[in-house]
């Protein structure tokens, strides 16, 4: 018999029935769960089963993922234009005189000399008519405050952009830009320039703060080739899918007889216990992922035949246009009757609106906050082209899917309405001022990005027709860090060479995930940790410290 | 009871640790009816988990009975006494069991069963060494066996459902037969009656006996190949056969019965081709449909393409698939694969250039741009077999290959003088970052953006031409004059690139060179000058031998065709640089060992961690070969990483997530063994895993050969693994393993499920020569046998819940809930091999399977 004070391990004489001893480090989340319960919020945990703290205490802190008082959830959709947009000649800085043959001789884009540039207002949307072809206009097309110019080949941006509903926000980057791809494309993803501290993605760590990882299957949803690093992360699983189409077979073998018994086994499968290693709870956690998606997929029609939607509106031509181009009967045409001027993408964009389509569905008809797809091919290193070419093919692709967007939000909302949905354009940096020996531009600093939604503050005017507050940020003859004019000015301000930056991206992303999805600032503040460093002046505005560039702070766009 | 105890129980635990056991950490001590009940932690490759009990700490004590599910063991019977002590260990297989699976999983693509049983034999050094010398391992895929022509007999057995027998092709073609013979019974000893009509073709054809149609009409009896008697039939056809009425035709003289069974037996001639030959009875009672090649699986017929220029992708992709399932040069295979994605180009753009700059019909460019990948590869695999291959070596092939220069815009890019701007054209610096960050040095890793400009000039006139033949590997050659038609008229056709006779190779082009100096690795003062006395230096965190030494170079190579020299000098100055070193060590231990390699580790600082070290013993033997020579012999970092102690680690094996590549090889493999007639147990179907749509390009869109994006396919985990990624990889093992019977198609149990290919797998076969005939009926030895196979480094103790899922899944039927015993199903019976096929579905869709 051992003394009670013994430091050796000893039953206890009197030992109840199955009591367990717990050291520290062996808490489960689920012992975690059940001691923390006492918490904020217990009625939106009872649910839950097996959701880290973290998580819990998100659900009592924002309004992330959490319907607002009248009732609506928040949706963000994004489309990531990978190898860097030249967004000079986007959104053109006509009003620098600069720009144009004398640094862009084969890829400037001209002006139409029949047309003011003096007007106030809306900006200019050229008609095809029934009978001209629907991107025939080779001329940069007025955004009406005097300075900008959009690509023509973005002539359907214009109708969203009048109504109200656009913001473009030029000259964006972040402090001590980097010119690779890869690592520039992570940083926008991780939401943490220059550092590799920060390995989750910025939408992900979004979706934590929501409290719904875990709790619903779908919270963040991307459709590509593989899951972005954008929604990636250690602690919950976001969904990719290349093909929703083929999401019907709940991964066992697809007879009768086989079905039951190797679902079961599938499940026994991936819930046996095995030695942690890299990887395995990576592992674990999309095969639940993939399971539990499977079963939400089964009343979603993602199919072809499904891909009814219209438009309501007369924009270009006549109407109805089929809002997803995914086959040349679909593409600036609609169901019989219609008189087709002409596509309104390119036919290699079918996929990529596939995938667009499955990102709006989703968002429309789940309970996803999250959802979006990417453009690959913007490296126009050779052969930009102009008016027409590589490049602007592309940006057919971004003028659509904003406009077709509106178009189905508006026209077919179930669980997202317009007002309830941001979309926002990410791509990792802009491409040099001066064009190269191949006709094309090579890696540089501050580009684009365009943020539409029924909640956006664009384009408003007053009775009058006045112009109260333009949706043109950065790129106007009075912005609050000017656009310096001439070969010495805000093109090249950045090392000689390079469109300097005036807003940071981080203060774009923070605006809409604070003001739109409804993140309190401290969550912010982990989202996006820079938010938390007043030296990088990412709210207010001001020099960033890192390398002494002044910024506006948060755009005025919600 | 509280913590402190528990880990004091730890710590004693420890001074017994014997060789081959491991002490678990452990987690609780709970008692459930009296019973001990301990939850642990789960070791990797434990065989087994036991547990001794003792009245006083430091006394091993006896083996307590008890049994264990996942990190929980049981006692059998409750405890004695008031107080005891408990320890628990494992046993883990042997570093050798371990290792020899780690390496068939990183060095090879996955596990055959006949590796793993030869490197138990061999040894994990012998192996390693062996796979080191990759031009000691004898491989002939590429070549036919012989040199003469193969002929292949075919026999098979079926009803007698008409008496015409129907012989023709797939396609457009030829093809020799010889020596055909129908005679009743399942077996024909040679001495039954032909019931065919001058089946050996010894005789004129006759309408007695063999019959053309008009699709067969330049068919003949030929005595070009032989295989018996003095004549065999050459059949030719326009287009593809599929009855009497485009077929070579013999009609019986007595009528078969439907009620009875043949044998028909052929000879013919195996040849590269595409084609499929059918010889069938009219109403399919007998009919065999198979390739004209031969093994189906065979390279030869893609190589024999590839060589001639007339391959597409496709053919460079199944060729290269083949090889990674059935080359014994694994080691080299699975190098040549990171070398192309290292150095990584894309076919499509290729394409394009031919098609739209270089002035190729659109038929002619896919065949050319395939034929810029294979060369490149070629050469790679060439070089890697030099037991002295550098780093240099392969950096240099990338470089003059025109793939890469079409790919990262190099064929355009322009330095010369502009008489109009009154300045030299600016460069495209494409190709001179991507050297700088994915190629050599590593992003941000002793470079910058001012030497990415001056490095991009030296690139300028390195272009993609049309050299005549015998020039072809002269950079400096003028375009091909020679002309294939010089009797056309036509000036503009005579002198189109379709009638100029050459190849499209390397051409160095004085004249869009720049040819001013440049200063790549100098110092810049405040205002981006380039301080011409101050080089760049290494920085202090390499350590010796490396800090501080300077790497400035400069190129002053002029205008004349020296200038080819800016380029050359640039590679074999960047190869061994320190930065370079690092860069590649730790992409070549994240292929090998795991994902968790880092760029810029501090080689000075006292934190030293085993991956840290383990880069920093690769750059070591990169700088200073231990066998003399050149510096950067790939053989000898890539030995440093095999033996290390990071790689045997039983952590390291199964730590990596397969590529779709490495999915698809290893499911392949994972069922290939070597019947006793040479035959294997697994059929690889190349052309349809890496084509458009299938499983290579659903699984995350691994496109071989035709990546845009230069920084290559992920070596980690994250970009393969999702919801959609993976319900890929389980529809292709559906397909895989369940959607025929033995290898053959059509006849199966199943249909086949999905559109993701017709390669097949008989595991039935493998457990028939693997296990004696009794133990093919037990569900235990079959679920043993298949977990072997399939998870060489777990060991017993970690994979019990498999293994009781499997005896489950194998004792039960079909509808998954009604006890069906195993041992009543007789080996060889379709229930029997459904049965099996199910598991075997299964354990592939496991996670532990998608890992390697």
């Amino acid at each position: 018999m051992r003394h009670a004070s013994s430091p050796l391990p000893i039953k206890p004489l009197n030992r109840p029935a199955d009591r367990a001893m717990n050291t520290p480090q062996i808490l489960t989340r689920r012992n975690f769960f059940s001691t923390a319960s006492g918490l904020a919020a217990t009625a939106a945990l009872s649910s839950l089963t097996d959701v880290p703290l973290f998580v819990q205490k998100a659900l009592a802190e924002g309004g992330l993922g959490q319907p607002d008082a009248n009732g609506r959830v928040k949706k963000l959709l994004f489309i990531f234009l990978r190898g860097a947009n030249d967004g000079l000649n986007n959104v053109i800085p006509h009003g620098d005189d600069a720009y144009g043959p004398k640094i862009r001789d084969n890829i400037a884009i001209p002006v139409d000399p029949a047309q003011s540039w003096n007007v106030q207002g809306k900006a200019l949307f050229p008609e095809a008519g029934t009978t001209g072809a629907t991107f025939a206009y080779p001329y940069s097309l007025p955004l009406g405050n005097g300075f900008a110019g959009l690509h023509p080949a973005l002539k359907f941006l214009t109708p969203v952009y009048n109504a109200g509903d656009l913001a473009f926000i030029h000259r964006v980057a972040y402090p001590q830009q980097s010119r690779s791809h890869f690592d520039s494309q992570a940083y926008w993803e991780t939401g943490a320039p220059r550092t590799t501290m920060v390995k989750d993605g910025m939408l992900y760590r979004a979706m934590v703060e929501s409290g719904r990882p875990g709790r619903n299957s779908l919270t963040g949803v991307s459709f590509q080739n593989s899951l972005p690093l954008l929604l990636r992360g250690s602690r919950a699983a976001m969904t990719n899918l290349s093909d929703p189409t083929r999401y019907d077979l709940l991964g066992v073998p697809n007879t009768a007889d086989g079905n039951l018994k190797a679902a079961r086994a599938l499940e026994a499968a991936t819930g046996a216990a095995f030695p942690n290693k890299a990887n395995r709870d990576l592992l674990q956690q999309q095969y639940e992922n993939m399971r539990r998606t499977l079963e939400i997929f089964a009343g979603i029609d993602f199919s072809e035949t499904g891909n009814t939607f219209v438009d309501g509106d007369v924009t270009d031509g006549n109407k109805p246009y089929y809002l997803f181009p995914t086959t040349n009967a679909k593409n600036g045409a609609g169901p019989s009757g219609t008189t087709n001027p002409g596509y309104v993408v390119p036919t290699s964009a079918y996929g990529y609106f596939n995938q667009l389509k499955s990102a709006a569905l989703i968002l429309n008809k789940t309970d996803a906050l999250v959802a979006g797809t990417q453009i690959d091919g913007w490296d126009t290193h050779s052969n930009q082209g102009g008016v027409t070419g590589a490049h602007a093919n592309l940006l057919q692709r971004v003028g659509w899917s904003i406009y077709a967007l509106r178009q189905y939000f508006r026209r077919y909302a179930d669980q997202c309405r317009w007002d309830d949905l941001v979309i926002v354009t990410l791509s990792e940096f802009g491409r040099t001022t001066i064009e190269n020996s191949d006709n094309g531009t090579d890696h540089a600093e501050a580009s684009v990005m365009y943020v539409a939604g029924g909640g956006i503050k664009g384009l408003r005017t007053d009775a009058t027709g006045k112009v109260t507050h333009s949706g043109v940020f950065n790129c106007g003859p009075s912005d609050p860090v000017a656009w310096q004019t001439g070969m010495n000015g805000s093109m090249f301000q950045s090392t000689g060479r390079y469109l300097q930056r005036a807003t940071d991206f981080r203060s774009v992303m923070g605006k809409v995930i604070r003001d739109h999805l409804g993140a309190s600032q401290e969550q912010l503040n982990r989202i996006i940790p820079g938010y938390a460093d007043p030296n990088q002046s990412l709210k207010a505005g001001g020099i960033q410290a890192q390398d002494k560039v002044r910024i506006t702070g948060e755009p005025d766009l919600i | 009871m509280n913590s402190l105890n528990l880990r004091w129980m730890l710590w004693m635990a420890l001074g017994l640790v014997r060789v081959g056991a491991e002490t678990p950490d452990l987690l609780s001590l709970a008692w459930t009816n009296g019973r001990p009940i301990l939850e642990f932690r789960l070791v990797p490759s434990a065989s087994e988990y036991r547990v001794r009990s003792s009245a006083s700490p430091g006394v091993a004590g006896p083996l307590l009975g008890g049994s264990h599910r996942g990190g929980r063991w049981t006692a059998e019977a409750p405890s004695v006494g008031d107080s005891a002590f408990y320890r628990l260990e494992a046993l883990i297989l042997s570093n050798e069991t371990v290792r020899a699976s780690t390496l068939l999983n990183r060095i090879a693509y996955g596990p055959t069963p006949d590796e793993l049983d030869r490197l138990a034999t061999l040894g994990t050094d012998a192996y390693i060494e062996e796979q080191l010398a990759p031009e000691k391992i004898i491989e002939n895929l590429d070549e036919a066996p012989d040199t003469g022509p193969v002929w292949r007999k075919i026999s098979i057995t079926g009803t007698g459902s008409s008496s015409k027998l129907y012989v023709y092709l797939s396609g457009a073609g030829d093809a020799y037969l010889d020596e055909f013979r129908l005679v009743a019974g399942t077996a024909d000893n040679g001495s039954a009656p032909n019931l065919l009509a001058n089946g050996d073709f010894e005789q004129p054809l006759a309408a007695a006996n063999w019959t053309t149609t008009t699709n067969t009409a330049n068919s003949a009896r030929t005595t070009d190949f032989v295989h018996g008697g003095n004549a065999s039939f050459h059949l030719v056809q326009t287009a593809a056969g599929s009855t009497g009425t485009d077929s070579l035709v013999q009609t019986t003289a007595t009528a078969l019965s439907a009620s009875t069974t043949y044998t028909l037996s052929f000879w013919y001639l195996t040849r590269p081709s595409n084609l499929q030959l059918t010889v069938r009875l009219s109403g399919s009672g007998i009919a065999t449909t198979v390739p004209l090649q031969g093994n189906a699986e065979s390279p030869l017929p893609y190589y024999a393409r590839l060589q001639e220029g007339s391959a597409t992708i496709g053919d460079l992709r199944a060729w290269h698939v083949l090889h990674a399932v059935q080359s014994r040069r694994q080691l080299a295979q699975v190098f040549q694969q990171f070398l192309e994605n290292h150095f990584v180009t894309e076919y499509s753009k290729g394409l394009t250039y031919f098609d739209e700059r270089a002035g190729l019909p659109n038929a002619w460019s896919g065949p050319e741009s395939t034929r810029q990948e294979f060369n490149e590869n070629l050469r790679w695999r060439r070089a890697f077999l030099n037991p002295q291959c550098t780093f240099h070596d392969l950096l240099k092939i990338s470089a003059e290959s025109p793939a890469m220069i079409i790919y990262l815009d190099t064929v355009l890019s322009r330095g010369d003088y502009n008489t109009t701007t009154k300045t030299n054209r600016i460069a495209n610096e494409n190709y001179a970052r991507e050297l700088c960050e994915l190629f050599a040095f590593g992003v941000d890793n002793g470079y910058d953006q001012g030497d990415i400009e001056q490095i991009s000039r030296a690139w300028t006139g390195w272009t993609v031409e049309l050299l005549s033949t015998n020039q072809a590997a002269n950079p400096f050659a003028p375009r091909t004059t020679v002309l294939i038609n010089s009797g056309l008229t036509n000036a503009t056709e005579r002198n189109s690139v379709t009638n100029l006779a050459g190849l499209w190779s390397f051409r160095y082009r004085t004249d869009r060179h720049d040819p001013r100096v440049k200063w790549a690795f100098y110092e810049r003062d405040a205002k981006g000058g380039i301080l011409t006395n101050s080089p760049k230096t290494v920085p202090a965190r390499f350590g010796p031998p490396w800090a501080g030494r300077s790497y400035g170079l400069k190129l002053d190579n002029g205008a004349t065709t020296n200038g080819i020299q800016d380029g050359y000098q640039i590679l074999r100055h960047m190869a061994d640089q320190p930065f370079t070193q690092e860069y590649i060590s730790v992409k070549l231990c994240r292929l090998l060992v795991h994902d968790e390699f880092h760029h810029g580790y501090d080689f000075t600082d006292a934190e030293t961690s085993p991956e840290e070290s383990l880069v920093h013993a690769c750059m070591m033997a990169w700088e200073n070969p231990p066998k003399g020579g050149p510096k950067g012999q790939m053989r000898d970092v890539l030995r440093v990483i095999l033996k290390s102690d990071l790689f045997r680690q039983s952590n390291t094996a199964a730590a990596k997530v397969k590529t779709p590549l490495e999915f698809a090889a290893s499911t392949l493999r994972a069922f290939r063994a070597a019947k006793p007639d040479g035959a294997f147990t697994a059929a690889t179907d190349a052309p349809n895993l890496v084509a458009s749509g299938g499983l290579l390009d659903r699984a995350g869109r691994m496109r071989l050969f035709d990546r845009a994006e230069p920084d290559g396919y992920a070596e980690d985990a994250g970009g393969w693994v999702s919801a959609g990624t993976l319900s890929e990889r389980l529809r292709y093992v559906q397909s895989l393993a369940l959607a025929g019977a033995g290898l053959a198609t059509g006849t199966g149990v199943r249909s086949n499920p999905d559109s993701l290919g017709s390669s097949r797998i008989d595991p039935s076969a493998v457990i028939a020569l693997r296990l004696a005939n009794g133990a093919q009926r037990s569900a235990e030895a079959v679920t043993d046998c298949l977990l072997g196979l399939l998870f060489p480094s777990e060991g017993a103790a970690n994979l019990r819940e498999y293994r009781a899922l499997g005896i489950g899944f194998l004792n039960t039927a079909n509808n998954g809930t009604t006890p069906s015993d195993f041992s009543a199903l007789a080996p060889g019976t379709k229930d029997y091999d459904s049965r099996v096929r199910g598991l075997v579905a299964l354990l592939l869709s496991s996670p532990r399977f998608q890992e390697q």
